[in-house]
């Protein structure tokens, strides 16, 4: 088998662009509901004030 | 408009994003299986063709993906609703992805075909020059100031940006070319052997599954973000800035208003 590396390295970097993709987008989720959590917990605080 | 709207919600839904997500898995573990050890290598280049089920289903899908973000943009330019402007973005952050890998995929498949990694070739080129219009779209989107006005520029860079997709498509027609011309888009049967062409079909619909998948888990990451950031503007843009969690502009509320 000729150029076999070229292609191996096609097919592992298709993979792992599709997975690190995955991964970015999991992690931006995990930010954006902490931060709304964050919020969320503030206001409840807020509303038990006298 | 209507008809892609309703295709958008359906993918959206928890059940469908699910599905999309398994079948992307097993539809890339099998185009990987079937692209490496089931199909003979070309009768000219032997090995190296082996790049076609990832390289072509790549380009395919940063089409289809540019596309996307045309209708998009379009239907935000006549309607005003964010909800287009969030799938243009969507939209145009995965085709960038695809066109990374597409130039990546094709320069790897160059290097032992061709005896370069890059040549100055139209289609080459004119990949190089849509990739860098749609890199400007997504930076466009992170200085605009107001998400009304970003969504307008945006949107008109998603149709004009566009108009370089059929010039990328028929570039190897226009012009003297390195790059082969289309092999199964074209009048009369594909040039291709059937066992190459099935594998090729197969990696085509797991590569439209993919995107599909990454689009309804992209607009959901959307639909979040904005609801944080639409939070921040409403009850308090410091106590979101000194959590660090979100990026918000120092324009954007201030202690007086906590």
């Amino acid at each position: 088998m000729r150029d076999v590396g070229y292609v191996a390295t096609g097919y592992s970097l298709t993979l792992a662009g599709l997975a690190g993709y995955r991964y970015y987008l999991a992690r931006r989720a995990r930010k954006a509901r902490r931060f709304i959590d964050a919020l969320s917990q503030r206001a409840r605080e807020g509303r038990r004030r006298p | 408009m209507r008809f892609l709207y309703r295709a958008l919600t359906v993918v959206g839904s928890y059940r469908a994003q699910r599905v999309m997500g398994i079948a992307t898995l097993a539809g890339l573990v099998v185009t990987t299986a079937v692209g490496l050890f089931v199909v003979p290598p070309d009768a000219v280049q032997g090995d190296v063709a082996r790049l076609l089920y990832v390289h072509v289903p790549a380009a395919w899908v940063m089409f289809l993906a540019f596309g996307v973000t045309f209708l998009a943009s379009a239907a935000y330019l006549k309607t005003g609703r964010m909800q287009w402007d969030r799938v243009a973005a969507a939209s145009a952050e995965i085709g960038v992805l695809f066109c990374v890998l597409t130039l990546v995929l094709g320069s790897l498949w160059g290097r032992p075909v061709w005896g370069t990694w890059w040549t100055w070739d139209p289609r080459l080129t004119t990949t190089a020059v849509l990739l860098l219009v749609y890199i400007g779209y997504l930076s466009l989107r992170k200085v605009a100031d107001s998400p009304a006005r970003r969504a307008r520029w945006s949107a008109v860079i998603g149709v004009i940006g566009y108009i370089d997709v059929p010039i990328v498509h028929y570039s190897v027609v226009w012009w003297r070319s390195l790059h082969q011309g289309a092999t199964v888009l074209r009048l009369g049967s594909p040039t291709i052997a059937a066992s190459m062409l099935a594998t090729l079909m197969f990696a085509f619909v797991t590569f439209s599954v993919a995107y599909g998948y990454l689009m309804a888990v992209r607009l959901r990451v959307g639909r979040l973000e904005d609801r944080s950031t639409g939070t921040v503007s409403a009850v308090s843009a410091p106590r979101a800035r000194r959590i660090g969690t979100a990026e918000v502009p120092a324009s954007v509320g201030s202690d007086s208003h906590a």
